[in-house]
This record gives C-alpha cells, structure tokens and sequence, in this order.
C-alpha cells in the first residue's frame, strides 16, 4: 500500500519550484516557494501579483516576499499563474 | 528528501533577515505602506520607521514611526 501523503508534505516537495497561490479576494500570486510555517505563511522569491479586475489583471513584480497565509484559498504547483 | 540542494528559508528566516531594512507592506485593503522594519512578532503585528503609506500609487501620507495590526497584512516584501 502507497504511504499517504499530507498534504503540507506535498507542498514540502514544492520548495525550490513555482507556485500558484489564489487568495480569497480577486488575487494571485506566481513565485518560487522558498518556505512556509504552519500557518502556511509562504516565502515566495521572484513574484508575480496578479489582481483581477474589470479591464484585465494588473500585475505587479515583486522580488520576495512573506505571504500571510490567512487569505490563501488554494495552491497550485507548477501552475503558472492566469494568463 | 532532508538534504536537498536549495536552502530553505522560512518565514521565520526571512523576517529574521529584513529586520532593520526598508520593506513594503501590502495590506488587504491595497493600501501600501513603505519604511524600515523596526520589529515585529508572530501575528505580524509591524513596527515601520520613516512609513509612507500609498494608496493607488501616489502618496498620501508620511510617519515617523506606525504600528500595523497583522490582521491586516497581506504581505511584507523586501524592498529594493
């Protein structure tokens, strides 16, 4: 039988590599996931901030960050954002 | 899997190293808020010198010093 993998275990396995984070609100985040804690507050370097809004997604860059995980509703490995 | 080539760096890490440097914060509202990071804790309660707080790009205000209640943190980022 295959171990279970926890699924902080597979964002673990996401370190060194990119990431799609979507909050709650009309935002997203691409970047390249250096950490994260429990509260899967992320560390993210080389960032993409896309928000969502009536004309298109304004994008913003951001060389690193600390992502508080309290608005984060989903993560994508690998993903490569929304455009 | 404990040895991998890239070092990681926690958010404990990061804070640990912007400490005392100039970082940008984002909060939910949009609203940004440059300046130097004096301290901050676990809830991300923030401590700013020298804050200027932007709101849709153009400044709107300057502090001396301003504390930010975590809750309301988006993000913090280092700042170039």
């Amino acid at each position: 039988m295959a171990s279970q993998l926890l699924p902080l275990e597979l964002i673990d396995k996401c370190i060194g590599s990119k990431i799609w984070v979507l909050m709650k609100s009309e935002r997203e985040f691409v970047g390249t996931l250096s950490g994260f804690d429990d509260y899967v507050n992320m560390v993210l370097e080389n960032v993409t901030e896309f928000e969502r809004t009536t004309e298109g997604y304004a994008t913003t860059q951001l060389k690193q960050i600390l992502l508080n995980g309290n608005n984060i509703s989903m993560l994508v490995p690998g993903g490569d954002g929304p455009q | 899997m404990a040895d991998t080539v890239q070092p990681k760096k926690t958010p404990s890490d990061f804070l640990g190293a912007i400490i005392g440097h100039p970082v940008l914060v984002k909060l939910n509202s949009g609203i940004i808020y440059k300046g130097v990071l004096a301290c901050l804790d676990g809830y991300m309660n923030i401590a700013l010198e020298q804050t200027e707080e932007y709101a849709n790009g153009q400044l709107k205000n300057k502090y001396g010093d301003a504390f930010i209640r975590g809750n309301n943190v988006l993000y913090i980022s280092a700042a170039e």
